[in-house]
């Protein structure tokens, strides 16, 4: 037997055709693997892997109860339900279900949606808690989803609203806290590029997967006392209740830190019913974004830069008529009858523009508001206690306010005359409190802020390092400035303040500028004061109600509120009379 | 010009050391083929592909395992933050103001002061 193959035998064609049809799956292979590697791998890809965002989660914002952080502003995780009304069956049960359980957050239509047959999805409640949902899906729904979703809570309610701000629906911060830190609130969203299953269940296998964890939003601490913020929101509605005015703000800082306690405004808003707000001015919060002539508050300011530069002192003594000449213009008191010689002291007690106008004098040649009289106050108000500029306080929508150069041609002596009382300039109640602060606590100006730290992920409170103040006048200036304020308030108002504490404070009423004049008809009633021991001041509050076309007065209007506040917060604090 | 060898062959030390004994040896008449290797080696990767379907599978399968972890992470997570909303809610100001407790309270008629 031959066992050669020979040429031409069957079995060699079939090792030929063998070896073309492997040629012809090699050839092909080749191309779609190594020339079409590129573009197949893309259509995998595309397939195959996800790229799924890990949204980071919202900082909770807390307030402080004594030194305990509580929270004010949390995250909820809730659900939008929704149904495809072309695969929805029973339409009876889905309606009782949902009205049963979403109560007020079902939409009122719900028949008429469920019928829309063209549509694919139709939105039957908002809103629904965890809880909820999982009653609805208990009821095994045909045609009916679920979307998650996370919201703002406020278990405080509308506490300290326009210090908050709210989330708008685009996750986004707005106004206050929420606002000017929205960054910071926010975090940074992760990602997760993974190959998935067909139920998007993301696998291990695959050389280009990405787990990048997302980076939680800080939890941020303030300096608000929710006791302390509750109480000044009251007292400031009994106010505005008993004086009939229509606005009114107060803010209540701790002078040996610059930190604010609380800061309310009327009227206020719910944050959790933002959009059902009437007015959105009411988002506003006036005590940084609603500059105006503080009054007589400033003169408290005018005699620090006084005394700071050695021109006067509280027994210095000036010829009171009343009247003061300044230039063309004629300043003239809001009260009469305290002429003659008197002392700063007393101009203090009364309120006494030409006091205050005398005072500006003396920083210059004794007779006439100088350029360098000019230069020197500019210098106190603005660069030292700066009025007029925006103070950095972590709350959006701050508003700088004007304080007039002497450079320019309206920093005139008239201009700097009427700032000497409080009038002619722009500054907000945080400016104004933070540099009366720096008269409390023995002339060192604190930045003001509403941040005291943060919560890290373990839930451990971790407070900021106390900033670093600057010592803007002289501590003698500051306590003797801080004496006349305590002896103005004894003397017009004593016995209103509980005994054997150290209060003290100036009025403010101060007109209002319309149309280029002051109006006749209205006027803005203020009281800036403080509280404690001889030793130690531990709050200062200030405060301001105003209205359309009311006029208001700060002993008559203001000045019982704070001292209402005041005496609240000499109990609360736990202070110990003295004598 | 092909060889082929037309029959058996013993070499001699084999047959001296069978010498009486009347053996013979046998060379398998099975031969493999072309065919034969490229299916037996077709299997061989089958198998070797089988054997790495499995480990992937394996590894497949913790993952369906930590998605399972995963989702009820997030489900304790979101019960938690439900109980901690419900309890701010519970010790809010306005909540305890408005509590039976704080209703029977009393402001203190006077106050004393331990002296410093």
């Amino acid at each position: 037997m031959n066992l050669e193959l020979q040429k031409g035998s069957r079995s060699k064609t079939l090792a030929w055709i063998l070896i073309v049809i492997t040629a012809v799956f090699v050839i092909r292979l080749f191309y779609l693997q190594v020339i079409q590697h590129g573009y197949y791998v893309n259509v995998a890809d595309k397939e195959q892997i996800k790229r799924l965002t890990i949204p980071s989660k919202r900082g909770v914002i807390y307030a402080l109860d004594g030194s305990i952080p509580v929270p004010l502003v949390m995250n909820q995780q809730v659900y939008t339900v929704f149904a495809d009304p072309q695969t929805t069956t029973d339409t009876a049960k889905i309606i009782d279900t949902i009205r049963k359980i979403a109560g007020g957050n079902a939409r009122t239509d719900l028949q008429k949606l469920l019928d829309t047959k063209d549509s694919r999805y139709q939105i039957l409640a908002t809103k629904v808690t965890r809880s909820q949902a999982d009653k609805i899906k208990a009821e095994k729904l045909n045609g009916v989803g679920f979307q998650e979703e996370s919201q703002r809570v406020y278990p405080e309610g509308s506490l300290a609203a326009q210090t908050l701000g709210f989330v708008d629906d685009s996750g986004v911060g707005r106004y206050g806290v929420e606002g000017k830190l929205n960054d910071r609130l926010t975090g940074k969203d992760g990602l997760l590029q993974s190959v998935t299953d067909v139920r998007d269940v993301p696998l291990t296998i695959g050389n280009n997967n990405i787990n990048r964890p997302a980076v939680d939003g800080d939890n941020i601490v303030l300096s608000i006392n929710r006791n302390i913020q509750s109480y000044a929101e009251q007292a400031l509605a009994n106010g505005l209740k008993r004086t009939g005015a229509i606005n009114g703000s107060i803010i209540v800082m701790d002078p040996q830190t610059g930190k604010v306690m609380a800061m309310a405004n009327l009227p206020t808003f719910d944050p959790s019913k933002f959009f059902e707000a009437k007015d959105p001015a009411a988002f506003n919060n006036n005590v940084v974004s609603a500059p105006y002539e503080p009054g007589s508050d400033v003169k408290t300011l005018t005699m620090a830069t006084g005394i700071d530069k050695g021109v006067v002192s509280a027994d210095s003594t000036y010829v009171n008529t009343d009247h003061i000449q300044v230039d063309d213009w004629t300043i003239s008191n809001a009260t009469f009858g305290q002429t003659g010689t008197i002392t700063f002291q007393h101009a203090m007690n009364w309120s006494l523009n030409t006091g205050f106008v005398t005072v500006a004098e003396r920083l210059g040649d004794g007779k006439s508001i100088t350029r360098g009289a000019r230069d020197t106050m500019y210098d106190y108000f603005y660069n030292k206690f700066r009025l007029g500029q925006n103070t950095g306080i972590e709350v959006a929508g701050e508003v700088p306010g004007t304080v007039v150069p002497p450079t320019t041609s309206e920093g005139s002596a008239v201009r700097y005359a009427t700032m000497a009382f409080g009038q002619g300039l722009d500054a907000t109640m945080i400016q104004v409190a933070s540099a009366f602060c720096s008269i409390v606590n023995g002339g060192n100006y604190y930045k003001p802020t509403v941040i005291d730290g943060v919560v890290d992920k373990n839930g451990k409170y971790i407070p900021d390092k106390a900033s670093t103040p600057n010592l803007i006048i002289a501590k003698s200036t500051a306590d003797q400035v801080r004496e006349m304020t305590h002896v103005a308030r004894t003397t017009n108002f004593p016995g209103i303040d509980n005994a054997g504490y150290y209060v003290g404070g100036k009025t403010g009423t101060s007109q209002v500028a319309k149309n280029g004049t002051y109006s006749d008809d209205e006027t803005v009633a203020t009281y800036l004061g403080y509280g404690g021991s001889a030793e130690l001041s531990r709050y200062v509050i200030m405060l301001q109600v105003s209205g359309e076309h009311q006029k208001l007065a700060g002993n008559l209007d203001a000045m019982p509120i704070f001292t209402d506040m005041s005496n609240w917060m000499l109990n609360y604090l736990e202070l110990q009379p003295k004598g | 010009m092909s060889y082929q060898r037309t029959q058996t062959f013993n070499s001699r030390r084999q047959q001296n050391w069978s010498r009486n004994q009347n053996t013979v040896a046998y060379v398998s008449a099975i031969k493999l083929g072309p065919v034969s290797h490229t299916v037996i080696i077709a299997l061989m990767i089958t198998v070797l592909g089988l054997i790495y379907l499995t480990q992937a599978t394996r590894a497949t399968s913790y993952d369906y395992a930590t998605q399972k972890i995963d989702s009820q992470i997030a489900e304790l997570n979101s019960q938690k933050s439900d109980l901690q909303i419900e309890n701010a809610r519970l010790t809010a100001l306005e909540t305890v103001k408005n509590s039976s407790v704080a209703s029977t309270m009393t402001a203190p008629a006077s106050t004393s002061y331990v002296q410093q």
